[in-house]
């Protein structure tokens, strides 16, 4: 029956190529948008830690000027700690793994013929790589012991070991870093959570840093802040002794708390803090600390940018409007066809059979229309990652890493359209089901 | 030629549902024309703002020094004297960081040590080159002169200010409203003094994606030593590229003691900064196309369809005596009709959609003129579309009337 019913389709097609053109490219484009639109969407509203969101939570507070807020659009704390502050909350062992961080820069040299080089460098405390889950390719990251004092560990990214040991297992080798040596201990796997969670400063999709050093480092080589600090406090910073000590925030802290329990046991130990530096003249806005989860974080610091909600909107418009279109092609096509649906009917075809017959014809309409709509879409992805790539001259990083073609896009498309275009194919297979058949056999 | 309306809309009423489905497309075509072309228009009036700045002829370079031996102010020194003799170079100054590029300091500046303090306020590092590397105006006072461009700010003195400042036009307008700025005093965050001496109109600061990005003020001083020191280099026009490839491999091998990050224009930056506003008129601009294109297709077929089954009585009506033209008129008539119902209902739906999009995404309301151009855009398309179908019911010879039964 199936068989028969897709030679009807078929010869159909053949009696109206065009309109069945129209009605193919119709869907296709509905499709296409609405696919690029989600992908886009789906990429960038991604939790690359969905698995432990719930565990890991950003540390933030509340020290900004008693008079105005940092951002008066919010009421969110700063999203950075002051050194002093994180200094202190690193002292409970509540966690069972506490991370304070900043990203800095360092030339790499020493390393045979390589160019003296700069790299984005992450001076963090040992748990940053057992938190965040980053797997090593070769070697480990350091111990704590090693944080202070500092040792002269560091971990490199895989592509900058590629590039300065060409690949091979570096773990033991020493290279020179801002022109101190310094010996690899890790070699981390390719590695490249989008958006970068852990640190959203300068770009939501930014590459994660191609060194990793550890967190004593920072006062010792005085090493500063590559990314954003803010300072509100009138006060006379005459060295980095000074700014360690000031109100200014640029230090991203993150804490594992595996439970509700040792959660409300951290929140306390902040609040008692936050008490203590208040009654001693700081912290004189409304209590703000927050342990905010991964999903909280890149809700707050609004990852997902108003324009592509505004797109999938568009998009979801766009194809409402190409369905209706094709609800019309196919109504104008069945009614004219309806002769054929007539003598049918009356040689003994049920309404059922009809209302089958014509929906297997509006089904392979739905999957021609989103096998087209799916390469337009890739195509139009295509053009999309070219244009940022370009922008970016064609450095990794930045919007373009969300403009991939996915298998679940893929799935979405071929959902969308068969959903989509037989909800649109149902009303006008019914209607002709409906018709009387002498009505037609009349007319001939 | 009579419109007649009454038969036309009998004739609608029997068969209404292509139609109502045309109108519904008519509908949400507008919705999206009229909010597209309204979102389009503000994004290409915020990356068209006037920058001030000679964007397509200046280069960026950015030395890091990494080495204890080296020496950053004889390391500028040399660098900017090599680069002010290339010819073909009409500027070039020392920076910490680079304009358009939303990266860059803020400082807290206001008109009395006592005054509450509100806001953060860009400001930018340069020399007695700087503007002329910039190719910003100056518009009342003077530039800096070279006595006068401080030393860098070093790891033991973070929070030194300068004595004299130059602001931009905004900037003056904010602090010292219908005032002339020159010669007044502005204090620093920590209360700091320094005089303006000029002011530069237009320009546009670092932070293009600010709420004020015009607000800016330039301090005489050599790039701080703690940070990378970045060189702004203006060339005389088409020689940017040229000289960028020079200046790359000339600086790279001049000193050993730092590294050459990049060798970059200007327009770089200002590209990245505006991406997502230039990508989103890229998209808004294909959807809406697709949107005008989709909507005639189906009202095309909507019409095409009418006239294949109606060739009979146009042949009838034909026959007793209607012209070609009064033909045409019908079916234009009834696609008015069908057109008009669609843009009452995209009228609300374009309102609707526009207040929601101001509410949610804080966009600004509509603009009602965005409204009217986007109906008469669709009455005017609504009308092309048809026309080669009513066209073609013209051409129906009234014999037909009478050949078929």
């Amino acid at each position: 029956m199936l068989a028969y019913y897709l030679r009807l389709a078929l010869k159909s097609f053949r009696r109206n190529p065009g309109i069945t053109a129209l009605m193919v490219l119709a869907i296709a484009l509905g499709i296409a948008v609405c696919v690029m639109t989600l992908t886009v969407y789906h990429a960038m509203s991604g939790n690359p830690i969905w698995w432990k969101s719930d565990r890991l939570y950003a540390v933030t507070m509340d020290n900004w000027d008693p008079n105005h807020p940092l951002n008066p659009k919010s009421d969110l704390p700063p999203p950075e700690m002051t050194y002093k502050d994180s200094q202190f909350l690193l002292t409970s062992n509540i966690p069972v793994r506490k991370v304070v961080m900043y990203s800095t820069e360092g030339v790499v040299s020493g390393v045979s013929s390589e160019p003296p080089t700069q790299l984005a460098t992450r001076v963090t405390t040992a748990d940053f790589f057992a938190m965040f889950e980053v797997r090593f390719l070769y070697g480990n990251g350091w111990s704590a012991s090693a944080d202070n004092p500092p040792q002269p560990h560091i971990v490199l990214s895989r592509r900058e070991n590629d590039r300065l040991f060409a690949g091979v297992n570096s773990v033991g080798r020493t290279l020179r870093w801002n022109d101190h040596e310094f010996r690899v201990v890790g070699v981390l796997d390719d590695w490249f959570p989008r958006p970068r969670y852990y640190d959203l400063n300068g770009g939501h999709f930014q590459e994660p840093d191609d060194a990793y050093i550890p967190y004593g480092w920072g006062p010792e080589l005085e090493l500063q802040n590559r990314a954003e600090s803010d300072c509100w406090r009138p006060e006379k910073l005459e060295n980095f002794r000074d700014f360690l000590a000031s109100d200014c925030v640029w230090q991203q802290m993150w804490v594992e708390l595996p439970d509700a329990a040792s959660r409300a046991r951290f929140q306390a130990f902040m609040d008692a803090y936050w008490a203590e530096q208040r009654s001693a003249g700081r912290f004189l806005r409304p209590k703000n600390n927050r342990l905010s989860t991964v999903a909280q974080w890149l809700h707050d610091n609004e990852v997902v940018a108003n324009d592509n909600r505004v797109l999938v909107g568009l998009a979801f418009a766009f194809l409402a409007l190409c369905l209706i279109n094709t609800v019309g092609l196919l109504l104008a096509r069945f009614l004219n066809g309806a002769a054929v649906s007539g003598i049918r009917r009356a040689l003994g075809a049920s309404r059922g059979q009809i209302f089958a017959q014509l929906l297997i014809e509006v089904a392979l309409v739905a999957l021609l229309g989103a096998l087209l709509g799916l390469i337009l879409a890739a195509l139009g992805l295509a053009a999309v990652h070219h244009m940022y790539a370009a922008a970016h001259l064609g450095r990794r990083g930045g919007y373009q890493e969300l403009a991939h073609f996915d298998a679940s896009g893929i799935l979405w498309a071929v959902g969308l359209a068969l959903t989509a275009t037989l909800a649109a194919g149902f009303y006008p297979a019914w209607r002709i089901g409906r018709l009387s058949p002498a009505v037609y056999l009349k007319s001939q | 030629m009579s419109l007649n309306i009454r038969p036309v809309l009998a004739a609608m009423l029997r068969n209404r549902t292509g139609a109502v489905l045309v109108a519904m497309q008519v509908a949400i075509a507008l919705a999206v024309l009229v909010n597209a072309a309204y979102i389009i228009v503000q994004r290409l009036e915020k990356v068209h703002r006037p920058t001030g700045i000679d964007e397509q002829n200046i280069m960026v370079i950015e030395s890091a020094g990494f080495t204890g031996r080296f020496h950053q102010t004889s390391s500028v020194r040399e660098d900017l004297a090599y680069l002010r003799g290339l010819p073909g170079v009409i500027a070039a100054t020392a920076t910490n960081s680079i304009p358009l590029s939303n990266g860059g300091n803020n400082d807290s500046l206001v008109t009395r040590p006592d005054a509450r303090r509100t806001g953060y306020i860009n400001d930018m590092e340069i020399d007695e080159q700087g503007l002329d590397a910039l190719g910003a105006k100056l518009v009342a006072g003077r530039n800096f002169r070279h006595e006068e461009i401080q030393p860098a700010l070093t790891k033991d003195d973070i929070s030194s200010f300068v004595p004299q400042i130059i602001v931009s036009r905004a900037l003056a307008d904010y602090l010292f409203p219908n005032q002339s700025p020159l010669g007044k005093q502005v204090y620093d965050a920590i209360n700091h003094s320094a005089t303006i001496i000029g002011v530069v109109d237009p320009i546009m600061g670092n932070f293009p994606g600010s709420d004020h990005p015009e607000r800016i003020f330039f301090l005489p001083r050599m790039p701080d030593e703690f940070i990378v020191v970045r060189y702004l280099v203006r060339t005389l026009p088409g020689q940017r590229n040229a000289l960028m490839r020079v200046v790359e491999s000339q600086l790279a091998a001049s000193n050993p003691e730092r590294v050459i990050n990049y060798v970059r224009p200007l327009s770089y930056f200002k590209n990245l900064s505006y991406l997502g506003d230039s990508s989103m008129e890229i998209y808004l601009l294909t959807v809406t196309g697709l949107v005008i294109a989709v909507t005639c297709l189906g009202i095309f077929a909507l019409a095409t369809f009418n006239v294949s089954t109606r060739t009979r009585q146009i042949g009838t009506r034909r026959a007793v005596g209607a012209r070609r033209r009064d033909i045409v008129s019908y079916f234009l008539v009834e696609n008015g009709l069908i057109t008009s119902a669609g843009v009452l209902g995209g009228c609300a739906l374009a309102l609707a959609a526009g207040y929601w999009l101001s509410l949610r995404y804080a966009l600004p309301r509509l603009n009602l003129y965005y409204l009217l151009g986007g109906v008469l855009v669709l009455w005017g398309i609504g009308q092309l579309a048809a026309w080669q179908p009513a066209r073609r019911a013209a051409a129906v010879p009234p014999s037909v009337a009478t050949r078929t039964v």
